[in-house]
């Protein structure tokens, strides 16, 4: 069976400036896949193009094997990044109204909502006008109108930002069932460890380019693992002078390391053990953060 | 398409909910109805205060053409001017009357040098002759003076009165050229009836105002939902031009409810039986009302609507924020207020040059071509003509504005010039 969404060396230009070049990624049905990339460097470009609001200059997209039509709109639901509703119409009226836009019958979407409500344990919205609503309620709202129509699927662009770790939790476990119910998912934001949480695959885009693409494991062993975490009970001396360590930083309980030879570690311990009480040693796997900033540059944000 | 009822049945039922639309529909209710009994009220203010208006009457030395006055006052049908007779010119008594509220003024006579009439004083205390009293006693102090200078001269008394009967002008067209054989030559009126300058003063107004009115509601509610970015998820839903119809005709609606809602209210108040009197007064005749007229008027009514509505949406989706509102949709006000002004000012010469070729221009053909055809000497035959030039104008811009409507709603940012609106289109490929 064809993939859900595919794009294929897709570009797009507007006038001089190349928004988004060459960019191709696939996702498959039940996967949360992640868009990375700083401000300006083309996930909202590519997103649009995916939810054909602009069509891309070179490449195609491909749903379900199948090029862009309208019936693909009850298909796809999209949570902007700047997400808005009307502020002055009751939430049930304009989550119905979308969904109907959707495609659903009035008594379904009303249904849906109502399970959604539930499902974020605020039923007592439903009568309620969006300016009411605290900014992060506002964003379930958001959240809902984008995923009350059941879209095979859904497109996210920075789906957590702005709401407290309880409602981020509430939104990943419900972004986490989505998938396991078979929504093929394009997650774009700036949260690392959300990324590192959700995706199984990612594609970083830097100006217009894909810097960096595949599964996260994968991307993580190409990259060596250059910092031990060391916490000791007493000082430890001469680490500096060990051969392959680079950079010693005092903490709290203990130290931390970089180092250029993963050999280098082991030299560290066995010193550390000689002059005082390990407590906690730990050869970190670089974080997804510390790869993007590598490849993206301290600009990004 | 089948989306497009659920964005009207929205955009309806939500204008209608608004405190806004309820606040400004029952606004106008009100000052309708007020409007309507204004003359009712004007007439039972002065009714009451002048039932009797009692001028005092100096006889003095022209005791003949003060009996002839009386005379001719008391002839008159309403009676309104009581005389109180003085022998001579008191000034006690008349003054203790002036106290007492017995008489407003006095008329007095002077001395009268052979043929001519005597010199006429109106006395009176501060207000002096109100119009209404002069009205009355110009032409019977005329009519005073005929007699007492024929009196005496061969003139029998019809000569007289026919001397004395004002001259009446009237008017009349000559039909337009029988060739043409429309139905409309054979109006039965050789003049147009009263009530269709009303009708169509009245249309050209509501055209204006309701065009104003729902045309800026159109444009606010694209760039609120562009500023609220739910245009976002609007436009991964619907097809933009489905969205601009369905608000488009959302708001015609609305407007038409209002409409109906104003016309409810002014039937109901005309229905009032004292209210019945004041238009017959003014002359109206209600079964003098031209259908034609109506029917043209209502067409190029609908048809002007929805080619203004289209700029004023295409407009709304240029612009991001309500601020910039107002001046991006300056343009299109102009517009229309000078069409609406180039009808007022030709209400009196409908024949004029200037209409004739404003009622082949699109934006201003809805008012002028009706003015021409309701009250002027169009033929159908050219009224055809324009509502097609209209109807061709109609799809050229819905056209272009479904083309800069789907462009603007992604443009965030400052408004964009034409040059840069037109780099967007490219760039989307629309």
């Amino acid at each position: 069976m064809a993939k859900p969404l595919v794009l294929e060396q897709v570009t797009k230009q507007f006038g001089e400036k190349t928004a988004v070049n060459d960019v191709s990624l696939q996702v498959e049905e039940g996967e949360i896949y992640g868009l990375l990339g700083g401000n300006g460097a083309g996930k909202t470009t590519t997103m649009r193009m995916v939810l054909g609001l602009i069509y891309p200059d070179d490449g195609r997209i491909l749903y379900h094997g199948q090029e862009y039509s309208s019936e693909l709109q009850h298909k796809m639901g999209y949570l902007p990044e700047e997400r808005g509703l009307y502020p002055k119409i009751k939430v049930s009226d304009q989550i119905i109204y979308l969904a109907r836009l959707k495609g659903m019958s009035a008594k379904e979407a009303d249904k849906s909502l109502r399970y959604w409500l539930e499902r974020f344990e605020v039923p007592d919205y439903y009568n309620k006008k969006i300016e009411e609503l605290s900014k992060g309620n506002q964003q379930k709202m958001g959240f809902i109108a984008a995923v009350v129509h059941k879209p095979k699927i859904l497109i996210l662009d920075e789906a957590f930002s702005g709401l407290d770790p309880v409602n981020v939790e509430l939104l990943k476990a419900t972004v986490k069932e989505l998938r396991d119910e078979g929504t093929s998912i394009l997650f774009s934001t700036h949260r690392m460890e959300h990324v590192e949480e959700l995706c199984s695959n990612i594609t970083i885009l830097q100006r217009s380019n894909t810097v960096l693409q595949g599964k996260i494991q994968d991307i993580k062993k190409r990259y060596p693992r250059e910092e031990v975490l060391l916490h000791t009970t007493g000082t430890v001396t001469g680490l500096e002078d060990i051969s392959g360590v680079e950079r010693v930083e005092r903490r709290e309980r203990g130290y931390s390391l970089r180092i250029s030879d993963v050999a280098a570690a082991q030299e560290i311990l066995r010193r550390a053990m000689e002059e005082s009480t390990v407590e906690h040693f730990e050869i970190k796997e670089p974080t997804l953060n510390q790869i993007f900033i590598k490849e993206v540059g301290e600009s990004h944000e | 398409m089948n989306k497009l009822l659920p964005v009207i049945n929205f955009t309806f039922s939500n204008k209608l909910k608004t405190k806004s639309f309820v606040v400004t529909t029952i606004i106008f209710a009100v000052l309708l109805s007020v409007g309507i009994h204004l003359p009712y009220i004007i007439q039972l203010f002065t009714g009451n205060e002048s039932t009797e208006s009692r001028i005092g009457l100096v006889y003095g030395s022209q005791p003949e053409i003060a009996e002839s006055l009386e005379a001719m006052i008391a002839k008159q049908p309403d009676g309104k001017i009581k005389f109180v007779k003085y022998e001579q010119a008191n000034e006690q008594a008349l003054t203790h009357d002036f106290e007492n509220g017995t008489i407003k003024g006095y008329l007095e006579f002077g001395e009268s040098v052979g043929l001519q009439f005597p010199k006429v004083t109106y006395t009176s205390k501060k207000e002096g002759m109100d119009l209404t009293l002069q009205s009355v006693l110009q032409p019977a102090l005329e009519n005073v003076k005929m007699q007492y200078v024929t009196r005496g001269s061969s003139l029998t008394d019809e000569q007289i009165a026919a001397i004395s009967a004002p001259v009446v002008i009237e008017e009349q067209k000559t039909e337009r050229t029988a060739g043409t054989g429309s139905a409309a030559d054979t109006k039965e009126d050789p003049k147009p009836a009263v009530v269709n300058y009303v009708i169509v003063y009245g249309l050209i107004v509501l055209f204006f105002m309701t065009n104003t009115m729902t045309g800026n509601m159109i444009a606010a509610e694209v760039t609120s939902e562009k500023s609220s970015r739910i245009m976002e998820i609007l436009v991964t839903s619907v097809s933009p031009l489905t969205q601009m119809f369905g608000k488009i005709l959302g708001m015609f609606l609305i407007g038409l409810l209002q409409i109906a809602i104003f016309i409810a209210v002014v039937a109901a108040n005309l229905a009032l039986p004292y209210n019945q009197a004041s238009l017959a007064e003014l002359n109206l005749d209600l079964s003098q009302i031209n259908l034609q007229i109506v029917i043209v008027g209502l067409l190029f009514y609908i048809l002007g609507y929805f080619l203004y509505a289209t700029l004023y949406a295409a407009v709304g989706s240029i612009v991001s924020r309500t601020e910039d509102l107002g001046q991006a949709v300056m343009p299109i006000t102009m517009l229309s207020l000078a069409a609406f002004y180039i009808a007022m000012f030709s209400l009196s010469s409908p024949n004029s040059m200037l209409l004739k070729v404003c009622s082949y221009i699109p934006f201003v053909s809805p008012v002028t071509a009706l003015l021409r055809f309701g009250v002027g000497d169009a033929t159908l035959l050219e009224v055809g003509l324009s509502l097609i030039i209209l109807l061709i104008a109609i799809v050229f811009f819905s056209w272009l504005a479904a083309k800069i409507y789907r462009t603007g709603v992604l443009l965030y940012g400052k408004r964009p010039t034409l040059k840069e609106l037109r780099k967007a289109m490219k760039a989307y490929k629309i």
